[in-house]
This record gives structure tokens, C-alpha cells and sequence, in this order.
């Protein structure tokens, strides 16, 4: 997939711009603070339809306005020419793809993937599990629409389960526990099994390319630590029958994939605490890579990349290694307070970024 | 505005699919635009309070004792459908794809919604299904989680396991074709393919 243009209105802190990138790579070149990443969230925000940054579309709206849009030029594997337009209103969003409406928001993911760089990336190895869950989530739901249907479905029944939990006197063996419960076990099953082979073909990808962001350091490895053993119905619902005097005291589920976790491996021990800052930074590279590759093949169309200012805190090896080990065919989008070193790869524009404006720098 | 017509308005605004400015054009309509319908609409809304009930067999609207349905011997006793709310029942009668008896539940089982059992047209079920014992019993309730979960229930506590029980199908609309159905429809209809003969 390739942008052919950006506009955007009254997104962050940009009024009305439109970006043309024309070839294989972006530089957006500029002093922090003046609207680089703005245009990095706004490509991501387009492709999952929230934030890399977090928080809700409110924060997105240029202050004192009531509404953003985006409108995206793309030429795309599978649609040909399309495009893509969102507008973001104050607790919603909307989107159209090549004027039709989207009904379904959750169809947008996986059909224009983009993958995101930022400097947040090295949380994933020693930040909390909940970072992890949404970086493993957001790449199968992209990568497989079961997978999303069968998370959206087992947090629902969770959260009725939970009512139920909070409601009065809740009971073992209570029958409206069970009809839900007999649809949140397949659904947890699903997404258990989902996230394990996810990770299998993460896994795999990853290994060739951290072994060149960090050569004779490895192997490494993602192991899967589901809070849940059990594979078959019945083992699960025999977990919750043994839960349950203590999920009725807390008043909620505590056991299930919504505390899953994944743990990043060299050599069979924890990288987050053998390895180094920069292999760290190297490993989530390569990670981002790695997903690349996963979302290329479960959909057949090459992600945009999108690297925010990340490599700046890359050692000047690991700096070049990343503009050597771009996969050939995707179209990169950085951002840097800095060129890099070694100049602009040939065949990238550079536009300079000031207060929101985007002017093209080298022609 | 006056105070009296704000309370109007605000009572309005209640009413299911009504915001602020559907119930202030309502208001004014019937205050200033055509204040003659005023009277006939208070008669009306005041005979059907005082007329209309649920109907004790199924719960469909009726004006004392069982409804038109209900009280149609014409229609086939070995057929019993559940639907949530009144307006599916009506939907599925306009179909005229059926002629059997149905049981409207009035809501489904939402724990977040502070919807159990016991707010459901279920107290006179059994006794209901004892007397009828319909050969097939056909729940029509929404395939959503609650409605799933409804299915469940009622299956587990109150269906003998010798009846026939069967879940309407969902799927493409008709006409419809797949390339503009979206992904969690197409799976159902794939689901719920049949033998073509």
C-alpha cells in the first residue's frame, strides 16, 4: 500500500493541510512540538481507528473546533486507487471508504495496516502486560477478523458476568451465569488459541531480523503465559466453578485471557533483564518488523511504516541497520528533529515542519 | 419558553428515538401548530392506558383477556415462537411466513442492564407450554450476547428436553448479495448454509 496524499482539517494542532509524498519514503523534518507526530497519528488513526497515543477522539479535534476529517489517497493491493475519509466528532467517528460508508468499524481493521514506530516501543518488553495485550490484539484483529469477533465476544460476556458477579446474591451454578458462560468459555478458548499462534508466527519472523539489529546475541524467543492452562470447555468451566467463591468476593472474573501476557526471551531468560538499552531498542524494531511481515502475509498488502522519532534513540549502527532492513516495497513515513546521518536514502522527500505546515523541502 | 411547556418537552424526551429538539417540535406542533389534535391525542393516549394490557397468554398487546393471536383458532397450535419485543412479533406477522403462536419475553438477560428472570414474561411459562405442548418451539430473539444467553436459559430451565427447538437463521438480506455484506454477517450465513436441492 502507498499514500498518494494526506489531507487533514482541524486535526491537533493542523488547520488544513495536504502532504503528497510521492515515492517510497517521507522525511518530516522539525523542531518538537510543531506537528510531525500529528501526521503520523493521523495515518495510524486511519488504519486502527484510534490513537497510538491514547485517549479519546476529543483530544484529537483542533481546539475550538467541532469536528476533524482525514481524507487519504492510497494505492492499494487489493482496492486499486481508494479513498479512504474519517471524521471525528466529539465521542464518535465515522468512516467512508471510497464514499461508501463503513458500517461496521471493525471491518476498517487489517484493510489499510500501518505500523507504528514510537519511542513508547521499548514498554512492550518491560512495560505491564496490558501494553503487550493491546500490541498482540490490535495485530491479530488486523491479521484475522475471527480473532476480533472472538475478543469483542468474550469481553462482553466478561462484562455481563462481571454485572452478574456485582448483582445480588450470586449463586454456584446459577442459570443465567451459565448462558453466559457458555458462550464466553468457546470465545476465550478462540482467543487463547488465536494468541498462541499468533505469537508462534511473530516468533518466527522475529528471529532472522533481531539476530541483524543484534548479531550474536540470541536466540530470541515469545513465550505465550496465558493466565488460563485449560483447552477444553470443560477444563475451563471446571477453573471457573473453582473461582468462583473468590471472583463473588471481588466481584469480578479474575482468571481468563484478559490477563494473559507474553514474556520477550534470550536465550531463554528475560530480555527485559539480561539484555542491554540498545538491544532492547533493537528487539522492538525488529518486533515492529516482524509484524510487518505477519500483517503482509495474513493480508497481502504491505503496511505503511510509520516511525515516529524513533530513531533518534537508536545507536548510529543500529540507526542504519533500520534504513537497510526496511522491507524493499514499503513506503516509510519518519519523523526526526534531525536528518540522518548518512543523508536521506535516495528516493525519499523531505518536508519541513513548522506550526502545523508541511512545506516540501527537496522538490 | 415556559416553565409548563419545558415539562413537555422534558416528558417528551423520555419517549424512545426522541432527543431535545424532536420533542420541542412535537411540543410545538401540538401546542401552537394544531392545537385542535390536542384533545383527540389525550383521549387516546387515555383509552388505551385504561384498555390496553398485556395479553396473559403471550404478552402481545391486548384489550382484556387473550389477544387477537391467541384467540385465533385458525392458527397452528404446534408452533410456539419467542421474541423479545412486540414490534418483532409484528415484524414477523407482516412476513406472513408464519402462522403458529408466540411468546413475547418483553427484554433478554442483561446482568449490566439489571435484567434477569424474573423480568421477563416467564411466570406463566411452564403452565403455558404444559397446556400447548407444541412439537417445536422456535426462538427468534436477537444473535447477539444477551440474546444467545436468553436462548440458553430458557433451553436449560424451562424447555423439556423432548421438545423441538430451533434458532431462526441470520444471514444475507434477501436480494442482498455477499460482496457488500459485511464479515461477521457472511460468517453467519456460512454457518447457516443448507442442502440446495
Amino acid at each position: 500500500m502507498k499514500l498518494q496524499a494526506i489531507a487533514l482539517e482541524n486535526f491537533r494542532n493542523i488547520a488544513l493541510q495536504e502532504v503528497r509524498p510521492k515515492g517510497c519514503g517521507v522525511f518530516f523534518l522539525g523542531p518538537n512540538g510543531q506537528g510531525k507526530t500529528n501526521l503520523l497519528e493521523a495515518l495510524a488513526y486511519a488504519s486502527i481507528l484510534r490513537s497510538f497515543r491514547g485517549g479519546g477522539p476529543d483530544a484529537l479535534i483542533r481546539h475550538g473546533e467541532k469536528e476533524a476529517a482525514l481524507r487519504l489517497e492510497l494505492d492499494h493491493e487489493v482496492l486499486g486507487r481508494t479513498e479512504v475519509g474519517i471524521r471525528i466528532r466529539p465521542g464518535g467517528r465515522s468512516a467512508t471508504c471510497d464514499g461508501e460508508p463503513v458500517r461496521r468499524l471493525g471491518e476498517m481493521l487489517g484493510r489499510f495496516p500501518t505500523v507504528v514506530l514510537a519511542s513508547g516501543d521499548i514498554l512492550l518488553v518491560r512495560g505491564g502486560p496490558a501494553l503487550r495485550r493491546r500490541f498482540l490484539d490490535l495485530v491479530l484483529s488486523s491479521a484475522d477478523h475471527g480473532y476480533l469477533a472472538a475478543l469483542q465476544r468474550y469481553h462482553r460476556c466478561l462484562q455481563e458476568r462481571n454485572a452478574w458477579l456485582k448483582g445480588d446474591r450470586p449463586r454456584p451454578g446459577d442459570a443465567v451465569a451459565a448462558a453466559f458462560e457458555a458462550q464466553l468459555i468457546p470465545a476465550a478458548l478462540a482467543v487463547t488459541r488465536k494468541r498462541k499462534a499468533g505469537l508462534v508466527r511473530l516468533e518466527a519472523s522475529l528471529g532472522p531480523l533481531h539476530l541483524r539489529f543484534s548479531p550474536g546475541v540470541g536466540p530470541v524467543g515469545l513465550r505465550f503465559l496465558p493466565d488460563v492452562a485449560a483447552e477444553t470447555e470443560e477444563a475451563y468451566r471446571e477453573l471457573l466453578e473453582k473461582s468462583f467463591e473468590r471472583d463473588r468476593i471481588l466481584r469480578a472474573t479474575r482468571r481468563g485471557p484478559h490477563r494473559d501476557d507474553f514474556a520477550f526471551e534470550i536465550d531463554g531468560r528475560p530480555a527485559d533483564e539480561i539484555a542491554s538499552e540498545g538491544q532492547q531498542r533493537g528487539l522492538v524494531v525488529a518486533l515492529r518488523f516482524a509484524e510487518l511481515a505477519c500483517l503482509r502475509e495474513a493480508t497481502g498488502i504491505i503496511p505503511l511504516i510509520l516511525a515516529d522519532d524513533v530513531l533518534g534513540e537508536l545507536d548510529p549502527r543500529r540507526r542504519a541497520l533500520f534504513w537497510e532492513n526496511l522491507p524493499g516495497e514499503a513506503q516509510v513515513l519518519a519523523t526526526g528533529t534531525a536528518l540522518p546521518e548518512g543523508g536521506l536514502p535516495a528516493g525519499h522527500r523531505l518536508f519541513e515542519v513548522r506550526e502545523g505546515r508541511f512545506e516540501p523541502a527537496n522538490g | 419558553m415556559t416553565p409548563a411547556f419545558e415539562a413537555l418537552v422534558q416528558q417528551l424526551k423520555r419517549l424512545p428515538g426522541l432527543g431535545y429538539r424532536s420533542a420541542e417540535r412535537l411540543a410545538l406542533h401540538l401546542l401552537v401548530e394544531r392545537p385542535g389534535r390536542l384533545p383527540e391525542l389525550i383521549d387516546a393516549l387515555q383509552v388505551a392506558a385504561s384498555t390496553i394490557i398485556r395479553c396473559p397468554e403471550c404478552g402481545n398487546l391486548s384489550e382484556g383477556g387473550p389477544c387477537s393471536l391467541c384467540a385465533d383458532e385458525a392458527r397452528d397450535a404446534s408452533r410456539l415462537c419467542f421474541v423479545e419485543h412486540v414490534p418483532d412479533l409484528l415484524a414477523i406477522e407482516r412476513s406472513g411466513a408464519y402462522r403458529g403462536f408466540y411468546h413475547v419475553l418483553h427484554g433478554k438477560l442483561s446482568p449490566i442492564n439489571q435484567v434477569g428472570p424474573e423480568h421477563l414474561n416467564l411466570a406463566g411459562l411452564d403452565a403455558r407450554l404444559e397446556r400447548m405442548q407444541p412439537a417445536e418451539i422456535i426462538l427468534a430473539l436477537p444473535n447477539d450476547i444477551e440474546g444467545e444467553a436468553t436462548c440458553h436459559y430458557l433451553k436449560e430451565t424451562h424447555f423439556d428436553a423432548l421438545i423441538s427447538v430451533t434458532r431462526i437463521g441470520f444471514g444475507l438480506p434477501s436480494g442482498g448479495g455477499v460482496l457488500y455484506a459485511d464479515a461477521v454477517t457472511l460468517k453467519s450465513a456460512l454457518e447457516g448454509r443448507r442442502a440446495y436441492h
